[in-house]
């Protein structure tokens, strides 16, 4: 029953993205407002149906309806309830119908909330939109379709979703923030088409790309940082990122996002960059399709894919279909946007500088990509597979991401518009004492590895310039005679968004110092104990006390107690197991982290032999807790950025200069 | 049964005896003749700390075999820990990084190096991001310079960052007020 | 009309779809070995009874070596297959197993109830695994009289498969 409900809203939701599309675009051509006014209630019925399809599936997973095909894949009596909810993303055909959903609601909030203004390009943009749903929701009909009905006969019960996504539950939030960011990233790029189709991207049309930019930006940030976050808790290797191409595929439009968030804001100031601005939007979409095409398909080895699907070829077709639609849409179009006034030429040396940092985000994106397709490369040419990891990625990117740091302090200490070289060299020689005493603290805190000394000078410069941007409007209120905090408060509440934007930066720096820190100092130590025999590691003593079994429906759990003593003083008890699952033929550990501050202790069980053993691999890694804490802060910025309200009025067209936008 | 089959039984007692004159004669080590492969040491001996830096400096290379792009310095697996054992033998015989990554691709392929060898065809992986850099480089400077030659005529006050002049403006205004 | 970007974008997207159409032609699991036509790793190692087996001594006829574990679900479904060629090509060919990452007992349990096709030797360190470049069991190696290794098989061997193998390696 579920199994034809299902089908059809799906084939539903195909039939409004077929009509729709040919609507909508011939609304924005003919400026048509009832054409609009169609669009628009089409759009509200794709999201409508997709999002009726996923909770069709959701009750048959939770119904246990095995007759549902997703459903007998996946299911299972034991599993509890809550991993019975979130294992619509566990498995290929569901993920491709969450998918769908994230795309229909994307699609019809931009038709509910893009109200005002903006007709001809609402149209295209809707148009584009339908037409990216219309291959997903012609996916989920036919290829990945999660409602085909069960081969008679119909099991009573089924093997569960993968222990991957069972063993954490982090696994419940991480994916839904990635594919709000990946398929969210549709929406700008619709966006983008419509500017190009329309021949125009003013001021009034970049603001809300901007926006609908920041939002699937952030979301991805987030599902990036909770990714990393996961493998950390989860995968036991005792590390956050190892450049698996699933990885990578999240990274790469993030990467390209960002740098369009930072063009973006040259634009909204000086009025350039519109191409390239919309250049970036268009690759951005185009590595998510691309990175999902790597990914689900099984042409690389990675985490998440293993097998061969049949989605591939479509997928492929797709990407086809979308490169060749944006070669021709630039070919044909990019014209019309770079020869608006006040355009072509960079004129001051802001611009060289944001340029550079949108080249050097480009350049870790093109470094990433060659490093993530050269295996099929090769393979194609040479016939023999060669692998592309962790010290390749390491050695090319991070040489660029330490010259990203360093723009980030030089770009914003530099002035707007043209300078002399007196001011120049006063602002930028300035900062350079705070580079010095974060050297200096960071040797005295112990650090002598030259490549982290680097990096927190680099951070220190940038941290100063930060601050100096945010505080000395403060300073100066408070120094005409305004308390600090209320200085600090109107400040806070006049320029939102550009303290929304350093706030980003602060967590940026946050995160790279963790990162150098937490990568260069990690000390592990392994072990087999007997009960009561203990180890020690980077100045804990662990005592292995006993093992603890625990049997629950969908998995057996063994549990090693540990206690932890910290220079002689208890510091409470670990429990990393080993998790046994029925259809699974080896145990798959779970470490057990005790975060503080300044450093993580983290613990696995390698293997419990049967006398009693166990083997605990400890690891000590300095750092790691200020990496979520600085993308946190980055987030909280974005939102900022986000909530705060526009510039008042609507910004003149040409060479306005807003006092609240983002500066870089 | 009653019956032992009695020549059998003393074929295989001599079989046993045999095998054991044969396994006290020439004591053979078990495992597998693997410093053959590649010849002498070139290198020096390591130990203590600085073997177990080397140690996992080298296996950071491999790829761990059964995992899914793991390292096997990374990898807790029982093929990754015996790699990692290996290595660190290698390593304390005297065995250069070269030297134990091409006996490792003797058997497992090109595929076991994390980092593609800077050879032949794999160059590319290797060049193809710089020249990337360099020409979208070549690029920016070629726009920049671009208005160089207008900035005669472009007489646009020289201000420190005015967005903040701007809004420090406002401040002062208010303040004053 | 856009030159440049036609000729960048052109340039761009048809190696791409061009690599990416080529990359559904392998599969990420099968690795070749660079080990085929080279001379077999010698190794020396004990069965389960403890009987020591060493592959020097074992030239002069076909040898075939598998990798295997009862945890592995090919290695369980190609069992019945070698124990029928073991059978065929008893006194001409050597079948050998060599454990890959299981506990003897388990394994000794296993053989018992299925039956054996040869002798299953224990790679306590894992050396010869890593040897013979063992990405997986089961793997397969054939080794010729020469001490040559001839192929290797990745995932269960089918019985064809195996008898025209062993067939052309006895017969040249």
């Amino acid at each position: 029953m579920i199994s034809q409900l299902g089908q059809a809203l799906v084939l539903l939701a195909v039939l409004t993205c077929a009509v729709g599309a040919p609507i909508a675009f011939l609304a924005g051509a003919y400026r048509s407002q009832k054409g609009l006014a169609w669009s628009r209630k089409l759009a509200l019925a794709f999201g409508l149906w997709m999002f009726l399809a996923t909770l069709a599936m959701e009750y048959a997973l939770i119904t246990h309806d095995f007759s549902v095909s997703y459903v007998a894949s996946v299911g299972s009596l034991a599993t509890p309830l809550h991993i019975t909810i979130v294992s619509l993303w566990s498995s290929l055909e569901g993920s491709i119908l969450f998918w769908g959903c994230v795309l229909g609601l994307f699609t019809a909030a931009v038709a509910v909330l893009q109200r005002r203004g903006h007709e001809d390009y609402l149209a295209y943009t809707l148009g584009t939109l339908f037409c990216i749903g219309l291959f997903f929701s012609f996916l989920i009909a036919s290829a990945a379709n999660p409602f085909a009905p069960t081969q008679p006969p119909i099991p009573t019960d089924g093997p569960g979703p993968n222990p991957l996504l069972q063993n954490h539950l982090l696994m419940i939030i991480h994916p839904p923030m990635l594919y709000l960011g990946y398929v969210g990233m549709s929406v700008p790029f619709a966006m983008a088409v419509a500017a190009l189709l329309r021949g125009q991207l003013g001021p009034t049309w970049l603001l809300p790309l901007r926006n609908w930019l920041l939002v699937p930006t952030s979301f991805l940030t987030l599902g990036i940082m909770l990714g990393g976050w996961w493998s950390y808790e989860v995968l036991g290797w005792g590390g956050y990122w190892a450049w698996d191409p699933v990885e990578n595929a999240s990274f790469l439009p993030w990467l390209t996002a960002i740098a369009a968030l930072h063009s973006a804001i040259v634009q909204q100031r000086r009025g350039t960059l519109k191409a390239w601005t919309t250049i970036l939007v268009l690759i951005t979409f185009l590595l998510t399709i691309l990175g999902t095409f790597l990914t689900r398909s099984g042409v690389v080895n990675s985490v998440h894919s293993f097998t061969q699907s049949p989605i591939g070829p479509l997928f492929l077709i797709f990407l086809g279909i979308c490169l060749v639609a944006c070669v021709i849409l630039l070919t044909l179009r990019i014209d019309t946007l770079v020869s608006e006034p006040s355009e072509d030429s960079i004129v001051a040396r802001e611009g060289a500088f944001l340029l550079n940092n949108n080249l050097l985000l480009v350049a870790v994106m093109f470094t990433v990509l060659i490093g993530t397709l050269f295996p099929i490369i090769a393979e194609a040419v040479r016939g023999i597979k060669v692998s592309v990891g962790e010290p390749y990625f390491n050695r090319m990117s991070v040489p660029i991401f330490l010259g990203l740091l360093l723009l980030m302090g030089i770009g914003p200490a530099l002035p707007w518009g043209r300078s002399d070289p007196a001011t120049r060299r006063r602002v930028l020689l300035w900062p350079l004492p705070a580079a010095a005493v974060a050297v200096v603290l960071a040797f005295m805190l112990g650090v002598r590895n030259g490549y982290v000394l680097f990096t927190c000078a680099l951070a220190g410069y940038a941290l100063w310039v930060t601050l100096n941007q945010v505080l000395r409007p403060v300073w100066l209120r408070s120094r005409k005679g305004e308390a600090l905090p209320r200085a600090l408060g109107t400040v806070a509440s006049r320029t939102p968004r550009r303290l929304g934007a350093y706030l980003v930066h602060f967590g940026v720096i946050l995160t790279f110092v963790a990162i150098a820190i937490s990568s260069t100092y990690q000390t592990d130590s392994e072990a087999s104990l007997a009960p009561g025999q203990n180890m020690s590691v980077g100045g804990y003593d662990l005592t292995f006390n006993e093992l603890e079994v625990e049997r629950a429906p969908h998995r057996t759990s063994q549990r090693a107690i540990i206690d932890v003593k910290h220079s002689g003083r208890a510091k409470g008890t670990l429990a990393p197991a080993l998790n046994q699952y029925p259809t699974q033929r080896e145990p798959m550990g779970t470490p057990a982290v005790k975060s503080t501050l300044t450093h993580d202790l983290y613990l696995t069980v390698m293997n419990i032999s049967t006398n009693g053993r166990v083997g605990i691999r400890a690891i000590v890694t300095p750092a790691v807790y200020w990496i979520w804490i600085g993308v946190l802060v980055m987030v909280v910025g974005t939102a900022i950025c986000l909530v705060s309200p526009a510039p008042v009025g609507a910004p003149a067209v040409g060479a306005q200069r807003e006092t609240e936008a983002a500066t870089p | 049964m009653t019956t032992i089959n009695r020549p059998l039984l003393l074929f295989a007692l001599l079989l046993t005896a045999l095998g054991a004159i044969s396994a006290t004669a020439q004591p053979q080590a078990l495992g597998v003749e693997g410093q053959a492969l590649i010849g002498e040491p070139k290198g020096r001996p390591l130990s203590g700390e600085e073997l177990e830096r080397v140690t996992n400096e080298v296996s950071s290379l491999m790829r761990c075999p059964v995992c899914q792009g793991l390292s096997v310095a990374d990898s807790p697996t029982p093929s990754a820990v015996a790699m990692k054992e290996e290595v660190r033998q290698f390593l304390a015989a005297g065995y250069t990084e070269t030297q134990i990554l091409t006996y490792f691709e003797q058997s497992y392929g090109e595929f076991i190096r994390l980092e593609p060898k800077a050879k032949g065809f794999n160059l590319l992986v290797w060049i193809l991001p710089i020249a990337g850099l360099l020409a979208g480089l070549a690029l920016v400077m070629r726009r920049v310079k671009q208005p160089a030659a207008t900035e005669a005529q472009d007489d646009a006050p020289t201000t420190v960052d005015p967005d903040l002049e701007v809004y420090l403006e406002q401040v002062r205004r208010e303040v004053s007020s | 009309m856009n030159r440049t970007a036609l000729i960048v974008g052109v340039l761009v997207i048809t190696p791409l779809l061009i690599f990416l159409a080529l990359s559904f032609r392998s599969d990420p699991r099968d690795i070749e070995s660079p080990l085929i036509g080279k001379t077999a790793p010698l190794f020396t190692l004990q069965d389960l009874d403890g009987n020591v087996y060493s592959l020097e001594e074992l030239r002069g006829q076909p040898v075939v070596i598998n990798f295997w574990a009862t945890w592995c679900q090919p290695c369980i479904v190609e069992h019945p297959v070698l124990v029928a060629a073991s059978r065929r090509y008893e006194g001409r060919v050597t079948f050998l197993g060599v454990i890959y990452n299981d506990k003897p007992e388990l394994i000794r349990k296993f053989v018992r109830q299925m039956g054996a096709w040869g002798p299953s030797l224990i790679d306590e360190d894992v050396s010869v695994a890593i040897a013979y470049g063992v990405y997986g069991a089961p793997e397969t190696f054939f080794i010729d009289a020469t001490g040559t290794i001839v192929d290797k098989a990745t995932g269960a061997v089918s019985p064809q498969y195996l008898v025209n193998l062993l067939e052309g390696m006895l017969s040249s």
